[in-house]
């Protein structure tokens, strides 16, 4: 409730200094920036809905998707009535009011689309993962760098959220102390498949099953919290190790369903483990970051610290304390990072695409990060299905 | 005549035994435990673990299904749905007799029946996330009031439809005391008991030393905790605090308590940052603490000035904004 009324408020202030600095940027009497959203399968219409919500900063005016059926399950989404449709993304980035285009496709298909986008001139909300290998990572950067006024924002959307921000300030502030270990899991008891009206349009489905197209469950659930300890920690993975096969779901698929990935990170002393399974849902998604100090238990909308046992007994040199009544969500000793737990992390983001828009300034998941863990998730599909373990090469320049 | 001579000396012998025995054997038992949306912990000495964690929290289950606000299907969730009233039970009665006497005591300022208020400032148990305009505060208010409920015998009747209670402010310290009971129903005569920051004390620790009471400092971030305000040595009694600075949140650049005025309707925007009470019993330093918050300091130290049962630490803000202290004469066990 405090978070949501001082988001609210701050939201307006932000409001009010946009209108300030209209003079040198986009003017805000322009309206909401009118967005095409290309790709509507689950994520591209959970982008629409969030868009939606936010009529103030952006108005859509075109949706883009291959699949007919697909299209018309988000022109339902459409309450003005006034969205043009396309199967074909070319014909999308034509509109000429467009100002900004949402890439949520397949993950082959982000690199040609983006750098039509951005060619195009249009400002780019870029699902995760930003590419599907090093060269298309190493591309973008270079694109975008002659392009400082436009904005390419990379959808690692939970970061956005007052949660993450206020994790990150922690870990600076040392209120962990040392950090040497990060676990990471995001697991499921499903097949991880999306049913197909008929058979000649499984691949087009069920594209995450296939490695033409898609990065497994590294690239699709992973990479969040890859992107976030590379983001923290300002660094990147030096050496990968990984391994895993199709050990639930013998359907033919030929991404792995079951993967575990140990990465390390030598300038910061730190190693983190990542894993997914479609054979188990106890753990669902779990990040754990430790240190000597104390470890952060996060769920997407909620954290918990847990100070190291051995300090609290330092500090008990009363036999009580009286205070103004402190709310727990847990019997285990964990104090909560923010009193209520964060709305989806997509409004949030989508909030500072619109500001960055007005002000061109760079995204804190922008095209470099964005790379960063490009290519950490390739270097981790890599290893996982070379069998051989690999490393970070000093050729990657993201600066 | 020898024996006679001998009988004292060896009864005083025999007595000196047992008391150094009875130190001896004294253990430390502690029992933590989550209740009423916090935690509470239980530090007594005794020569065994007489009162175990699970009588304690069936205790305070019990008391949730009489006067919790979280628990659906609660005795005040139903009066508070009901249009006319309820049958209540013993602690229920208990504690409302007692909110009701502090209510007049404090010139209604602190009021059980404040819930609609604090519900439209969004700091009810429904999360409300629309911020309350004056009409609505103004039809709010004709729901509020002591006035507008009565206890005859089990019953307790609200006179209109729209009344509805929060014992929130006082019935922690009233569960503190019923925990103080039964610890003193097995003889325990040295123990601390704390729920929620209130707490109850009773005679000292092994080895006769005091039992050692942090004030918490007012910077409200729990997890980067700043040092405690005071220290001291507690007497017998109980400590509550209220204080303004962990519930609140930030709108339209003010600082929102989520201590409502029952009288305007509105938070409490005075200086007051957090008010220690020390009393005889929970239940009473528990039910004096918000409305001391309300009346703020001056208001505070006069209500406090000639009292022999109560005493007052308060944290407050002096108009230049820095933060300073007082405390009344009867605020026991409090050392400089």
């Amino acid at each position: 409730m405090e978070r949501r009324h001082f988001l609210r408020n701050s939201g307006l202030l932000a409001g009010g200094l946009l209108l300030g600095n209209s003079l040198f940027a986009r003017s805000s009497a322009a309206g909401p920036v009118k967005i095409g959203v290309i790709g509507c399968g689950d994520r591209g219409t959970g982008m629409i809905h969030s868009l939606n919500q936010m009529p103030d900063l952006f108005r859509i005016t075109a949706v883009c998707d291959v699949l007919d059926f697909r299209l018309l399950a988000a022109q339902k989404l459409d309450k003005t009535n006034s969205w043009k449709t396309y199967t074909d993304y070319r014909k999308l980035l034509d509109q000429a009011d467009i100002e900004a285009a949402v890439i949520a496709t397949p993950l082959h298909m982000h690199y040609p689309i983006a750098t039509a986008a951005i060619d195009s001139g249009r400002h780019l909300y870029l699902e995760k993962t930003m590419t599907y290998n090093i060269e298309q990572a190493l591309d973008l950067v270079k694109r975008m760098q002659q392009r400082p006024k436009q904005v390419l924002q990379v959808g690692h959307q939970y970061r956005y959220s007052p949660l993450y921000y206020k994790v990150k300030e922690m870990i600076e502030a040392g209120d962990l102390g040392t950090i040497t270990q990060i676990d990471c899991r995001w697991d499921r008891n499903t097949t991880w498949r999306r049913p197909t009206p008929n058979p000649s349009l499984e691949r087009t489905i069920n594209w995450r099953m296939y490695r033409e197209y898609s990065g497994g469950l590294v690239a699709e659930l992973l990479s969040h919290q890859i992107d976030f300890v590379n983001w923290v920690f300002d660094t990147h993975p030096q050496d990968f190790y990984a391994t895993g096969g199709i050990d639930i779901h013998k359907d033919g698929r030929e991404t792995y369903d079951n993967v575990q990935v140990m990465m390390r990170y030598p300038d910061k002393g730190l190693t983190a483990n990542f894993g997914a399974t479609c054979g188990n849902a106890r753990d669902g998604y779990l990040f754990k970051i430790k240190g000597t100090k104390g470890m952060i238990s996060l769920l997407t909308d909620q954290g918990v610290l847990y100070p190291e046992k051995s300090l609290q007994k330092e500090k008990g040199t009363v036999d009580g304390v009286t205070g103004a009544t402190r709310i727990t969500w847990n019997k285990d000793g964990g104090l909560p990072i923010l009193p209520e737990p964060t709305k989806d992390g997509t409004s949030y983001a989508l909030k500072d695409f619109y500001n960055k828009i007005q002000t061109h300034e760079l995204p804190d998941s922008n095209v470099f990060t964005g790379a960063r863990t490009a290519i950490s998730v390739h270097l981790a599909n890599q290893a996982l299905y070379s069998k051989i373990a690999c490393s970070w090469s000093d050729t990657y320049v993201l600066t | 005549m020898g024996k006679n001579k001998l009988l004292p000396v060896a009864v005083v012998l025999l007595l000196l035994l047992c008391t150094a025995a009875r130190q001896q054997l004294l253990r430390r038992f502690q029992l933590q435990g989550f209740a009423q949306g916090t935690t509470y912990s239980i530090v007594y000495y005794a020569t065994d673990s007489l009162v175990t964690l699970a009588q304690t929290d069936s205790l305070l289950q019990q008391l949730d299904r009489s006067v919790s606000l979280y628990h659906p299907l609660s005795l005040i969730n139903r009066f508070n749905r009901s249009t006319k009233g309820i049958i209540i039970d013993a602690p229920f009665r208990a504690i409302i007799q007692r909110a009701l006497e502090i209510h007049r005591a404090t010139g209604g300022l602190a009021d059980p029946t404040v819930k609609p208020l604090v519900d439209a400032w969004g700091f009810g148990v429904v999360k409300n996330t629309q911020l309350p305009d004056s009409a609505t505060i103004q039809k709010l208010l004709h729901q509020v009031g002591a006035d507008k409920i009565t206890l005859k015998g089990n019953f307790l009747y609200k006179l209109q439809p729209g009344v509805q209670l929060d014992l929130n402010g006082i019935a922690q310290g009233y569960a503190v005391d019923l925990l103080a009971l039964l610890l003193q129903r097995y003889h325990i005569h040295r123990y601390l008991v704390e729920l929620g920051g209130e707490l109850r004390i009773k005679g000292r620790k092994a080895g006769n030393t005091p039992f050692t009471i942090g004030i918490e400092g007012i910077a409200g971030n729990d997890l980067a905790p700043e040092p405690m305000r005071k220290i001291i040595e507690a007497a017998n009694g109980a400590i509550t605090t209220s204080g303004n600075y962990r519930k609140q949140y930030t709108a339209g650049g003010r600082q929102v308590s989520h201590l409502i005025n029952p009288l305007t309707g509105y938070p409490l925007q005075n200086e007051m940052i957090s008010v220690t009470v020390y009393a005889r019993d929970a239940i009473t330093a528990d039910g004096y603490d918000n409305g001391f918050m309300a009346m703020g300091l001056q208001q505070t130290l006069a209500f406090l000035h000639n009292r022999e049962d109560m005493g007052a630490y308060i944290v407050y803000r002096r108009p230049d904004g820095s933060v300073a202290d007082t405390v009344t004469r009867f605020f026991k066990g409090y050392k400089r």
